[in-house]
């Protein structure tokens, strides 16, 4: 079975993302399925960023350590990373002249003079793209396309100096014999002809948002949840969507909540710090009982903390966000194909309820790009629920026994009163301490009801041990799991993507997993607290990641068998 | 005088004499003598004694957040273009906590109606200096007096380009009326600076004091230039001036997506659903 794992490495501005998106595509268009995971810094220009990309033959989930091939757009890169490569691996570009190890080839290859040549060095990337695919063993066809389709605007001698440039870059591998045992040559894989599809977390979250009839999209650039931003305003102008950059995450969650109120479907996005300033509009929701869904993409902290890398810090900060009580849903999403869906419910589900819902994604979510054989919609969003008879006065805040009151717009023939004060039933404010207590037993009702929409954590058995985890965790514990079984060990997975309200019974479900591990990338293990307190059963095995990077698989079977 | 914005059985929770009142009444006059009906008109509000001013009208009302009443303005007059929008909330709100939200919002140019009850003063909170409270006020929390000058909106906002400027007193309910009308006309955003006398916490800028400075700009005033405009907001003392200080019609935030409502699809249709869905899940092959 064809396995690959290569990376892609340079200064910030040399094109490592372009690289290794272009080789993506390609890969996937060839029937190959990738995952790709993007490392970089919080800086424009220099230091240093790569991409970790993993080409197979089975579909894959997450992301390997050890090196195959090294693409070094600089030297940097050589030094850096030349210790990841493994027996039979390829170190090409800008390398060093000593290879790391007896059985590491090296391939000194001058991208940039060949662009250079070529009359630009633009073309560097494409020279690279065209040497890896040789290595690879991948004839350019599937390039040229590629470079057909996206240069044509740019004119007939900018696609022919492209082409050139692949060529080039095939042609110096070919030079050097390297490309006489190619990597996935000879695996050639037999279901080719159909293409994989192709996605990240931040485009499946803007295509749900899309596809829940979102049509107002308000925020403030933060990494990582900048892309979610880009992809609904790439989409505004052709449906129609209202996306507005907002002077801060403050005036971001108002608008959200303005445009709900006034009958939009609305959605903010940000990361942690920004949900920080949006922590009073959460609770502006809450109580005017304005549904809108957050989408938080988190990374480390606390403060700016790293901006560019991974985290599951703030579930614990999400679920109690914003100051006393109220109902609320957080959901995160496993994967970009369970994330599309996701935001559609999470539409549906604040629609319902009235109510903030919350989706926590992260950095590894949101830039990692995953490969599928086809991509599915179970969701549709539902109508909104404008309830009122017409005949008796209107009540937006009417005492009801499951505490959802009739929501209406303004613009027909009620007026719609709405009030972040405490109000009454017509939503005017009061000071009325009785009726203040049957108005915060009436949101409090909800979450009841709301608890019935959650569903059970995703479940694959296993004897030995029981890997829990919640959110872009999912596809890296399918690995280990994967690999443990291999070593004889029976591994389960227990997954959360439905955080809150937890689901009922959770207790008695949880009983029968044996021997239960927490994997979460935070310092004390927030999901399990959040299930000790819920449940009272003990979940004291913890595996804990907090520097900022995504858990790989070969690093987390080894801290998993140790704690087995 | 009766109107159709007359809320019935609420409980204003002013202080008797406050110039909250003729302000109250003046809006909902011209509401009525401009046609509008209760049900087209939203008035959005931030947190403070101005900001409970929509509970007593028969209007839509969203009563947000301190400071943060323009963007919810905003966003409901993108969603919602034929319904007319007011944000009106006090100064502290509208210059002290929601302050960045006005400079954006003078940039996006939403056609809504700014509307700041500008008592110098943070009444709610019991007398705080407010961004507008001269140096020297002196209160509970600034016992030594006001170490800072005074925030002037209407400067600020004319040195922006906003839509239109203007300044009016709650103690002259015919002008302020006129201003009103004119404010509430005009595409674009509007800001109307409202001087309003706190009888409770502001012994300073009292009905007097302002009577005896306030005047209405002139026929000489011309609000389509700038420079002039800029100039006149500057006049603060002795004599303070009242009106449209500066208009500049320009297309507004609206004008510049118009289009878009046309090109939303009805996803409630799976039919529909299916196209959008096929479109976009090709995008990613
Ligand atoms: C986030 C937040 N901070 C502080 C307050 C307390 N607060 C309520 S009203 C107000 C100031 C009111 O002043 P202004 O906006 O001028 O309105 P006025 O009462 O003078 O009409 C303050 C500080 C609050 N409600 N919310
Ligand atoms: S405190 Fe001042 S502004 Fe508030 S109601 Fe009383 S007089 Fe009016
Ligand atoms: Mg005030």
């Amino acid at each position: 079975m064809v396995d690959v794992t290569l990376k892609v490495g340079g200064a910030a501005g040399q094109g490592v993302q372009t690289v290794s998106e272009v080789l993506s595509l390609i890969l996937a268009r060839h029937g190959y399925y990738v995952f790709s995971i993007e490392d970089y810094q919080s800086r424009i220009r220099g230091g240093h960023t790569f991409t970790l990309l993993r080409v197979a033959e089975q579909w894959v989930s997450g992301g390997k350590g050890a090196l195959d091939i090294l693409v070094c757009l600089d030297e940097a890169t050589y030094h850096l990373h030349r210790g990841e490569v493994k027996e039979g691996g390829v170190i090409l570009g800008k390398t060093g002249n000593e290879a790391p190890g007896e059985d590491v080839r090296l391939l000194p290859l001058d991208f940039e003079g060949v662009a250079l040549r070529l009359g630009n060095r633009v073309f560097a990337n494409m020279v690279a793209t065209g040497a890896v695919l040789a290595i690879l063993g991948i004839g350019l066809e599937e390039a040229r396309e590629y470079v057909r389709e996206t240069f044509a605007r740019k004119g007939p001698e900018i696609v022919a100096k492209n082409e050139e440039a692949l060529e080039e870059g095939t042609r110096l591998v070919e030079a050097s014999g390297l490309s006489s045992s190619p990597f996935l040559g000879g695996h050639q894989n037999p279901s080719r002809v159909s293409r994989r599809y192709l996605i990240s977390g931040n485009e499946a979250l803007g295509l749900g948002a899309l596809l829940a009839g979102c049509t107002f999209y308000s925020a403030y650039p933060m990494t990582p949840s900048t892309g979610i931003l880009n992809f609904l305003a790439s989409r505004a102008e052709a449906y129609g969507l209202i996306v507005e950059q907002a002077e801060d995450e403050i005036a971001a969650i108002n608008m959200a909540i303005g445009a709900s109120y006034a009958g939009a479907r609305a959605m903010t996005g940000t990361s942690g710090g920004g949900f920080c300033l949006m922590c009073e509009g959460l609770g502006l929701a809450a109580m005017t009982e304005t549904p809108i869904v957050v989408i938080d993409a988190q990374r480390p902290g606390p403060s700016t903390g790293l901006p560019t890398r991974t985290a599951q810090g703030d579930l614990l900060f999400v679920l109690h966000a914003s100051h006393d009580e109220f109902p609320r849903f957080v959901f995160a999403p496993r994967d970009p194909q369970e994330a599309l869906n996701t935001v559609i419910r999470a539409f549906n589900l604040a629609e319902k309820y009235q109510v903030p819902a919350i989706i926590l994604s992260d950095q590894y979510l949101a830039d990692t790009r995953w490969s599928y054989d086809r991509l599915s919609c179970e969701e549709r969003p539902i109508r909104p629920s404008l309830s009122w008879d017409g005949a008796s006065p209107y009540r937006r805040y009417a005492l009801t026994p499951d505490g959802i009151s009739p929501r209406l717009f303004p613009g027909g023939e009620a007026l719609v009163v709405a009030d972040s004060d405490e109000h009454d039933e017509r939503g005017h404010l009061t000071e009325d301490l009785a009726l203040r207590k049957a108005m915060q037993e009436k949101r409090m009702r909800k979450l009841e009801v709301m608890r019935k929409e959650m569903r059970l954590p995703f479940v694959l058995e296993g004897k030995d041990a029981t890997l829990i985890g919640w959110g872009s965790t999912w596809g890296v514990l399918l690995e280990v799991r994967k690999a443990l079984g291999q070593k004889g060990k029976s591994i389960g997975v227990v997954h959360f993507s439905d955080l809150y309200p937890l689901p009922e019974g959770l207790r008695d479900f949880l009983k029968r997993f044996p021997n239960p591990v927490v994997v979460e990338q935070n310092f004390s293990g927030q999901l399990a607290t959040l299930l000790e307190q819920e449940t009272l059963l003990p979940f004291p095995k913890r595996i804990c990641r907090y520097d900022g990077l995504p858990f790989l698989v070969e690093e987390l079977v080894e801290q998993v068998a140790e704690v087995l | 005088m009766a109107t159709l914005f007359d809320a019935h059985d609420v409980e204003i929770a002013w202080c008797p004499g406050c110039g909250n009142f003729g302000i109250l009444q003046a809006l909902k006059e011209t509401l009525d003598e401009l046609g509008y009906r209760p049900q087209d008109v939203v008035v959005v509000s931030g947190i403070g004694q101005a900001a409970k001013a929509p509970h007593y009208l028969r209007v839509n009302v969203f009563n947000g957040l301190h400071g943060r009443s323009i963007p919810v303005a905003f966003a409901i007059k993108a969603i919602r273009p034929e319904l007319l929008v007011i944000a009106e909330s006090g100064d502290g709100c509208m210059y002290g906590e929601g302050g960045n939200h006005l400079l954006h919002a003078i940039r996006r140019n939403p056609d809504i109606t700014v509307l700041v009850h500008n008592n110098q003063v943070y009444g709610l909170t019991k007398g705080q200096a407010s961004p507008t409270s001269g140096e020297g006020f002196r209160s509970k929390a600034q016992p030594w007096g006001n170490l800072s000058r005074p925030l002037n909106p209407l400067s600020l906002a004319i040195s922006q380009g906003a839509g239109l400027v203007a300044r009016a007193f709650a103690g002259d309910k015919e002008g302020l009326k006129g201003i009103l009308k004119e404010a509430l006309n005009f595409r674009g955003f509007a800001l109307v600076d409202i001087l309003q006398p706190c009888v409770t916490f502001n012994p300073v800028n009292t009905y007097a004091w302002y009577r005896e400075r306030v005047y209405y700009l002139g026929e000489d005033h011309n609000p389509e230039d700038q420079i002039a405009a800029f100039q006149k907001s500057l006049e603060w003392g002795d004599r303070i001036p009242l009106g449209v200080f500066y208009r500049n019609p320009q297309p507004t935030y609206e004008m510049k997506v118009e289009g878009r409502a046309k090109k939303r699809r009805n996803l409630f249709e799976e039919e529909e659903f299916q196209r959008v869905l096929q479109e976009e899940f090709a995008q990613f092959l």
